[in-house]
């Protein structure tokens, strides 16, 4: 029987053979930094919105950019 | 014939090596092979070397030389080997961008910038090394590089600076005459002064982008990272020009003219009071002697503050904001993963969160910086801080550590925020070597209104004809 690699994917992720991994403490730790990254980017973000939101513009402030036709 | 490792000429200026080669003094296939050579060999002990090219360069060179024999002269760069950043294309070459994932890629056409150096006469001897997507995404390791990171000639310990890393390190340890470089927010300033050379950053629009890897549509930049400013100018004029290919053109060329140049008396030159008290405290006395050079050329010097804007957040949506766009298939391929730095992945993987109305308020409040420093440079015509506020990293550091805070703390934010600022407005800026901190280069950053190049560039030659900081020679050995 031939898997596409999705399928094959798919099967060792819902099955037990998720040991040829590693260790379940092992995988935890190598994943937590990448989680943590995104965490800090998404604060990072959230930090940057609420200086952007406070700024008061007038409406008629257009972006710095300019459309060429 | 041939030329000692510690020859004057891997350190000689553009002007000077052209004169030798139109004396006959040696040839060019004498010259490009001694330094593709030394690339070859040291570019390495650096990371500083992306791709090779001496095969491509000797064919080159030889073409250059019958020219030279039948005396049809193409002005200074005629002859002169020279180093690109790998972020732009060279046709039928590798260009990886410095990043894994484009490891394999070779594009089919040269970028703007290396066809009208090739004009020239110029010999292009090799791809240099850079910051993975010159740093997209937000990097906090000096490894974040296919690379790995680049090294600082000066310290090998240290890190060169990015994301024109290894053009940084070729120019400062004389294995290319001149390199060029990219600046979205920073890459050609920051290895400018952590390598000891000379780099400018052009206005926005003046030199092409095309052919280049884009991160930041309006905020890419490509420009000159050489031994001095007269090189900066003679390389600037070559690369400067219109170009329909790209959309950011501002139309406009650029001639270095040092002979009609104003004079400096008559220059108002703004600078932060405080500047010098956010320096880490082993850089200050530079600092302080490099400012007094500047009054000593004559200039008025006045008191000035930056505009009050959030220059951080505004740069870090906007050029996230494009770069996600940029990079999108990349990142939601999952091949971002590929990357050195999981935590650039994982930045830009994020930046694909951030909102529409985000972005173009942080453009609306771009418009305000352009407003702000056309207000400010009604008043002067030049400013001057530091490039950067210390010396390089160790290449251990964490480069998203939180800013050196100096106690005690000075009284006014001074020019920190210079960089992010001039790039948000797309003003020029020029970094010159400026005295050294613990055996290791600091830089003074000249920054001017759009199209001013021949102002900083009239008052760093100036600098420099006063300082010898620019002709010192890192311990380069094999």
């Amino acid at each position: 029987m031939k898997f596409t690699r999705r399928e094959l994917a798919g099967a060792i992720a819902g099955s037990a053979v998720i040991s040829l991994a590693g260790p379940p403490q092992v995988r935890a730790q190598s994943l937590a930094p990448a989680a943590d990254y995104l965490a800090a980017s998404r604060q990072s973000h959230r930090e940057n919105s609420e200086v952007l939101r406070k700024f008061d513009l007038p409406m008629s402030t257009e972006p710095a950019f300019t459309f060429k036709a | 014939m041939t030329f000692g490792e510690n020859s004057d000429v891997f350190f000689a200026g553009i002007a000077d090596l052209n004169a030798r080669l139109k004396k006959r003094e040696f040839s060019t296939l004498e010259l490009v092979k001694a330094f593709a050579e030394r690339l070859e060999k040291l570019g390495p002990r650096y990371n500083a070397l992306a791709l090779p090219l001496t095969e491509v360069a000797v064919r080159r060179a030889k073409q250059v030389d019958d020219e030279l024999k039948r005396e049809r002269f193409r002005g200074p760069l005629q002859g002169i080997p020279f180093g690109a950043k790998d972020l732009l294309a060279f046709a039928g070459h590798p260009t990886t961008w410095g990043a894994r994932p484009y490891a394999g890629q070779v594009l089919d056409e040269t970028a703007t910038v290396l066809q009208k150096l090739d004009k020239t006469g110029s010999v292009l001897i090799g791809k240099l090394s850079m910051v993975e997507l010159a740093g997209g995404g937000g990097y906090r390791t000096a490894g974040a590089s296919l690379f790995g990171p680049g090294l600082n000639p000066w310290d090998r310990s240290f890190w060169s600076g990015g994301s024109s890393s290894g053009a940084g390190s070729a120019v400062a340890a004389g294995l290319v005459v001149f390199a060029l470089g990219s600046e979205t927010s920073g890459s050609i300033i920051t290895p400018s002064a952590y390598c000891g050379i000379t780099g400018l950053r052009p206005t926005y629009g003046l030199v092409s982008r095309h052919g280049a890897m884009p991160l930041s549509w309006t905020m890419d930049k490509i420009g000159p990272m050489c031994h001095s400013a007269e090189d900066c100018g003679i390389v600037l004029q070559a690369i400067a020009g219109s170009d329909s290919d790209d959309p950011g053109s501002a139309g406009k060329s650029f001639y270095y003219t040092p002979q009609y140049s104003r004079q400096l008396s008559d220059l108002k030159v703004g600078f932060a009071p405080s500047d010098v008290g956010w320096a880490e405290a082993g850089a200050r006395p530079a600092f302080e002697a490099a400012m007094q050079v500047v009054r000593q050329t004559g200039v008025q010097m006045v008191d000035v503050a930056l505009p009050d804007l959030p220059y951080g957040p505004l740069a870090d949506v906007i050029i996230g904001a494009e770069e996600a766009s940029v990079f999108e298939t990349l990142i939601t391929s999952g091949k971002v993963d590929d990357l050195a730095d999981p935590s650039q992945a994982a930045a830009l993987r994020a930046n694909l969160e951030i909102p529409a109305t985000e972005y173009l308020k942080a453009m609306r409040i771009r418009s305000i910086v352009k407003q702000k420093f056309r207000e400010l440079f009604a008043d002067v015509d030049v400013l001057v801080a530091p490039s950067r506020y210390g010396v390089a990293p160790k290449i251990t550091d964490p480069l998203d550590g939180p800013d050196f805070v100096p106690v005690p703390v000075p009284p006014s934010p001074g020019m920190r925020r210079l960089i992010q600022a001039g790039n948000l407005a797309g003003l020029p800026a020029l970094s010159l070597p400026c005295g050294f901190a613990e055996n290791l280069p600091l830089g003074l950053q000249l920054v001017g209104p759009a199209f001013s190049e021949n102002t900083l560039l009239a008052l760093g030659r100036e600098f420099q004809n006063r300082t010898g900081w620019h002709k010192r020679r890192p311990p380069v050995a094999a």
